[in-house]
């Protein structure tokens, strides 16, 4: 058994990953994504199954099809990571399996997205459509800060930036809940406490183990379903009235501070899961 | 310049390419009045311009302070010029916690940059975080430079004046339901009475950038002052002209041609003025106009 671990910086959780396969007494080798240029009809020779952890979404997304097409098992398949690695792609997948997520809209010049926010009313979260660790995310509290923040991105920012994404705001109880599922399991989640509305650990978020209700269940595997299965870690909103919303879906979830909480071994079971891939009946 | 009898040319600055070694253009103009709407163009033709003893309207240097709304701002200070509260931030961290300091709502501004735009008025602490951020992730190096101002309540219009020389030719409010209030983002322009404290402030805004054809800014405050926001080295004059019936034109190009010893008033022919026609039929007290 060889599994190829795809990435460029050796973080913790690569570390970790690293220690579960040699646990599992399997040669797991590092890919320096880097340094390996992949062709359209050659992969990587070799491996039985390749996690791909790079940092850069872009990257994920580009070796995952490369590897994918070539007939390479994959952790995760390019279509999870297309998907969970754009907001509006997985806002519309979360709605069309019926995932409860906040209300969104899109408007794709500043003077519609103003007309939007105004009419949704304030707070609003203007989110870019790439981007992880809480970057670029805009409370929106009036007027003023509407117009300059929408001015900012389509001035300074690439085209994409004028693609604007405008959610609801959630007033959460200082906190919100992550969730781990991996091939469908939900194995862990935690809780994400924050003064400040982006609750990100990234950014300062304190974990605590948060009990897996039915109903965090429910939405966190319907979640991972709807981007395609996987490994992905699920981000959950608790609305005022009690209602569950998921706000996002990671694909190359950071878990670093989500282990102490719970005790679950997070690198293991993803580790489990892409053995599993390895061997899986081709077709499955 | 037509009206005055003055030989002149356009000089599309998009055309230039200045030869460096060479002392070009020295020969061929007596003055070169700037009018370029980019701003790195103006500034960096003159730099040339000025550098080769050309002389222009306005000069490398006012175009260099005015163009960069700190270098204003230190200019003004220096001159005690009343400007509003101001504090430069060189990271967003730092940028926050000036804010902070100040006391909401304060107004952050791009160093360089004009018609209003980029200009954010900062009510609140999620929306300093938000604006900072942005600025600093998808912006130039330029746009960490933060300038924070504190914000001024003004009375829905502010005051623009032009200054040509040393006269204050016209004032104008411009009104507008807006907090930015610049006529290219639809302020109103209506005539404004030219009140002593208005010609002075105006005429040592102008001074404290070092002279020549400018525009500036004033405030109203709550409490009655006057304060002095920008000095524009290419103010644009079309919407204001109508306004304040004032030849805005015919000004500036009176201040400029006296400053190549043009003996003034308009040209009607045989008049000394024109013994600087070369037996050829050239005249000397030709302009240059970039823009």
């Amino acid at each position: 058994m060889r599994v190829g671990v795809l990435c460029s910086r050796v973080r913790v959780e690569e570390k970790l990953i690293f220690q579960a396969l040699r646990d599992r007494g399997v040669d797991g080798e590092r890919i320096d994504v880097n340094t390996t240029a992949l062709g359209l009809s050659e992969g990587v020779n070799g491996y039985d199954v390749v996690l791909v952890r790079c940092l850069s979404h872009s990257r994920a997304l580009y070796a995952s099809k490369l590897l994918g097409d070539n007939g390479q098992r994959v952790v995760n398949v390019y279509d999870v990571i297309a998907t969970s690695g754009d907001k509006l792609l997985t806002s519309l997948a979360l709605a069309k399996r019926g995932v409860p997520t906040p209300r969104t809209r899109v408007a794709f010049t500043p003077q519609t997205a103003l007309e939007v926010i105004e009419q949704m009313g304030y707070p609003v979260v203007l989110k870019p459509l790439n981007g992880s660790w809480g970057r670029l995310l805009a409370k929106i509290n009036d007027r003023d800060a509407a117009e300059t923040i929408l001015e900012h991105k389509h001035t300074l920012g690439g085209y994409q930036h004028s693609i604007f994404y405008i959610q609801e705001y959630i007033d959460k109880p200082g906190r919100d809940i992550r969730s781990f599922v991996v091939g469908g399991e939900v194995i862990s989640a935690i809780y994400r406490h924050a003064p400040h509305w982006i609750t990100n650990t990234a950014r300062g978020g304190e974990a605590t183990s948060c009990p897996i209700t039915p109903q965090i269940e429910h939405i966190s595997r319907g979640a991972a379903e709807a981007v395609g299965g996987g490994v992905v870690a699920v981000d959950i909103l608790e609305a005022p009235d009690g209602r569950l919303l998921v706000s996002e879906v990671n694909h190359t979830p950071e878990f670093r501070n989500s282990i102490a909480p719970t005790g679950v071994d997070i690198a293991a079971r993803i580790v489990d899961y892409a053995l599993e891939v390895a061997v899986m009946e081709p077709g499955r | 310049m037509q009206e005055r009898g003055v030989e002149y040319e356009r000089l599309d600055e998009r055309h230039l390419a200045l030869q460096l070694q060479a002392n070009g253009l020295v020969e061929e103009y007596d003055l070169i009045w700037c009018r370029a709407i980019s701003h790195s163009r103006a500034l960096y033709a003159l730099s040339v311009l000025n550098s080769w003893g050309i002389r222009t309207v306005n000069s490398y240097q006012v175009v260099l302070t005015c163009g960069d709304k700190v270098s204003t701002s230190l200019a003004l200070i220096q001159h005690n010029v009343p400007t509003p509260r101001t504090v430069v931030a060189l990271s967003a961290e730092a940028a926050l916690q000036a804010i902070e300091e100040m006391g909401y709502p304060v107004v952050l501004k791009p160093a360089v940059g004009s018609w209003g735009r980029l200009l954010s008025k900062v009510n609140d602490r999620d929306t300093a975080e938000a604006v900072l951020n942005h600025k600093a992730t998808l912006g130039g190096p330029l746009h960490s430079v933060f300038y924070v101002q504190e914000y001024v309540d003004k009375p829905s219009r502010d005051i623009r004046t032009l200054v040509v020389g040393d006269e204050v030719v016209y004032a104008m409010y411009r009104h507008s339901a807006h907090w930015i209030t610049n006529t290219a983002r639809g302020g109103e322009a209506l005539p404004c009475p030219l009140s002593p404290e208005i010609e002075e402030l105006s005429l040592a805004a102008a001074q404290a950038v070092g002279g020549g054809i400018l525009a500036v800014d004033l405030m109203e405050t709550a409490d009655d002052r006057l304060l002095v926001n920008e000095v524009n080295h290419t103010p644009e004059f079309h919407g204001a002209m109508e306004a304040v019936g004032v030849d805005i034109a015919g000004k500036m190009a009176d201040y400029v041609l006296q400053l190549v010893g043009w003996s003034g008033g308009p040209w009607s022919g045989g008049q000394e003025s024109l013994s600087t026609i070369r037996p050829s039929g050239h005249l000397t007290n030709s302009g240059g106009g970039l823009c």
